[in-house]
């Protein structure tokens, strides 16, 4: 079964292309508006990885990972934000076990692939 | 016993110049006495005249010729009498006693008025009693001046005094200790030396008009001053307060200088966080909308070089694969800008660590040296510092250092460009300072615009043309500085050229990881 990602990003748009890409490379998507919405569709499908954006209506990125990672502590996270946050990567990987990886806006979309690679089974 | 002269029958008197009194021993007793006594008078006026001679500050000096005049008649006069004892010359006799009644009525009538005088004179227990109390005064004023001289010996403020002479010269007289301290010079190379030997001509430039100034209107002024001195930049403020002689030209000026360079850098620092905190808000703002369009705009790109890939004749193709390098080129300019906008606010993407800012100087020079060379500036290091443990992220450190570097080469280009025989220098300091890591670069630059010299560090401020620096290099400086607890100014120096100074907090040098365990 090819590994499930959760893409948590408010732009409409920018969610499209980017499923479009992970779709492309094997992977299943679940797409949610923003972090409450993905929270709640994490509860219907557990994830094999957390993709999310930072700044989100409702519940923002770092609630999310908070509140996933005490559910899931494993989880891998890939964060694609505007913001640089003090600390960088390491300001999320205090809340549980598993791998964060910080990717800047506007995305380099290979590199995003290539740590998606690493940090999952392979498709 | 005394005859009366007229009472003896004068047959019976004796020879004429012969004494009347017949009883020799009662004519010895005259003559002894008489002799004796004017004996007496002529040596008491050579007393006095000696007296004179010697005192000549007594007060109604011509009384004593006057006495002595009197005293002379008088013993003379006495001398006479048993002169014509034995020869009657009386008529002699008699003019004696007429210039002694002369110089006696005269002594006599100036000796009155005098007596209210003489009283009035103090006497020797009354000049006693004031040389006492004089004394007395003398030592409370050499106490109190004791005193004085304690407290500016040990006064925190700096205090000068000039001697202001003819001709418009200026004599430092002296320095107290503090001013010593303050300004790390030796007082004895000021002191009694004229004022354009002992001070750098920068300064005495700025301090002479307040000089001038509290001369013409003889009231205190108070002015501040910025300037290198040998233990480094400083900023004091001075009150100067004029002395004016008898004659009421003022003499002397007393200066009292404290230093506030501490100060002004918390003023200036408060001013600078707060007009970087707004700068900082709107930066992230601005990064964080710029992006999310940029985002959307990148990833849609790659959906159309997908497209662009599956149709169309091989003509086309080529076309729209240009069009779509030139798009992505644009979008990456523009996602470099935001990335560049987004590091300003100061705050790391990275963990700060411990690390020897000496270790980054000498890297970033040698990447520089070769192509500065090239074009003619020589890069030299100075360091006063073996080791200089600063908290923050390397590489960030050294671009900022690098920026510096790059700023400073234009700056001297600039100025070879319009003056070809300007020297071609850059010298980076290093020293600790304060409780402060001091990296300093210096360029013999044109220098910065006093009034730029604040906007220079603000985001997008450039004096380049458009096109050339993006004028975020220094904004970026400021951001490393402000990131590892310091911060950057820029001044020029007394030569022309200026001087960008990063000053960031010490870490404890214990925190510092040897290189051996770095290698393990």
């Amino acid at each position: 079964m090819a590994p499930c990602i959760l893409l948590a990003e408010d732009e409409a748009l920018a969610a499209m292309a980017i499923e479009e890409e992970l779709l492309a490379e094997g992977y299943e998507v679940v797409l949610a508006a923003d972090g409450q919405a993905a929270l709640e569709a994490a509860r219907v499908r557990k994830p094999d990885l957390l993709l999310t954006d930072l700044r989100m209506p409702r519940l923002d990125g770092a609630g999310l990972i908070r509140a996933l990672r005490a559910e899931m502590p494993d989880l891998p996270v890939v964060v694609m934000t505007g913001y640089a946050p003090p600390g960088g990567a390491q300001a999320f990987g205090g809340a549980g076990e598993g791998p964060v990886a910080l990717f800047p806006k506007p995305l380099d979309m290979d590199a995003v692939l290539v740590a998606l690679r690493r940090m999952l089974p392979p498709a | 016993m005394a005859l009366d002269i007229l009472s003896l029958p004068a047959p019976r008197l004796l020879p004429p110049g012969l004494c009347s009194i017949i009883e020799p021993d009662i004519l010895y007793l005259h003559i002894i006495s008489d002799v004796a006594i004017g004996l007496a008078y002529f040596s008491i006026p050579v007393v006095l005249l000696i007296f004179a001679r010697r005192r000549r500050d007594l007060a109604y000096p011509w009384v004593i010729p006057l006495f002595a005049a009197f005293i002379i008649a008088c013993g003379t006069s006495h001398l006479m009498h048993v002169w014509t004892m034995f020869r009657p010359d009386y008529a002699v006799e008699g003019l004696v006693k007429l210039v002694t009644a002369a110089i006696s009525v005269a002594t006599a009538i100036l000796l009155w008025p005098l007596l209210p005088r003489f009283l009035a004179l103090p006497s020797a227990e009354l000049l006693a009693r004031e040389v006492a109390e004089r004394r007395a005064a003398e030592a409370r004023a050499l106490a109190s001046e004791a005193r004085s001289a304690a407290f500016v010996e040990h006064l925190a403020e700096a205090l000068f005094v000039i001697r202001i002479e003819s001709g418009e010269r200026w004599i430092i007289e002296t320095v107290n200790p503090a001013f010593e301290r303050m300004f790390g010079i030796a007082a004895e190379t000021l002191r009694e030396r004229p004022t354009e030997a002992a001070m750098p001509p920068e300064v005495l430039a700025q301090v002479l008009p307040h000089w001038r100034r509290a001369i013409a209107t003889g009231r205190p002024v108070d002015y501040v001053v910025e300037a290198q001195a040998p233990v480094g930049w400083r900023v004091w403020e001075t009150v100067l307060v004029p002395m004016s002689g008898a004659d009421g030209q003022v003499e002397r000026l007393l200066g009292s200088a404290r230093d506030i360079t501490r100060m002004r850098r918390l003023q200036s620092d408060v001013l600078q966080s707060a007009r970087l905190a707004t700068i900082g808000t709107m930066c992230a703002g601005l990064a964080h909308e710029t992006s999310q369009p940029l985002n959307t705009a990148t990833l849609w790109l790659r959906n159309a070089r997908v497209a662009g890939e599956a149709g169309g004749t091989e003509a086309a193709r080529t076309r729209l694969r240009r069009a779509h390098d030139i798009i992505e080129s644009q979008l990456r300019r523009a996602g470099d800008l935001v990335t560049r906008i987004r590091a300003l606010p100061g705050e790391e993407a990275e963990a700060p660590e411990a690390f020897d800012a000496v270790r980054i100087v000498d890297p970033a020079l040698r990447q520089v040296a070769m192509a500065y060379a090239a074009e003619g500036v020589e890069v030299a290091l100075r360091s006063q510092a073996a080791r200089l443990p600063v908290l923050g992220v390397p590489p960030r450190l050294e671009q900022a250092l690098l920026q510096l570097l790059a700023n400073a080469r234009d700056a001297v280009l600039d100025r070879r460009a319009t003056d070809p025989d300007a020297p071609a220098c850059i010298i980076v300091t290093l020293r600790e300072d304060a409780g402060e890591a001091v990296l300093e670069v210096e360029d013999t630059g044109p220098g910065v615009p006093e009034a730029l010299r604040e906007a220079i560090f603000d985001p997008f401020f450039t004096t380049r043309e458009p096109g050339h620096g993006s004028g975020l290099g220094l904004s970026l400086v400021a951001a490393v500085a402000r990131g590892m607890g310091g911060r950057v100014e820029a001044r020029n120096q007394a030569g022309g050229g200026a001087i960008f100074t990063l000053r960031l907090a010490l870490a404890p040098a214990s925190s510092l990881t040897t290189p051996v365990e770095v290698l393990n």
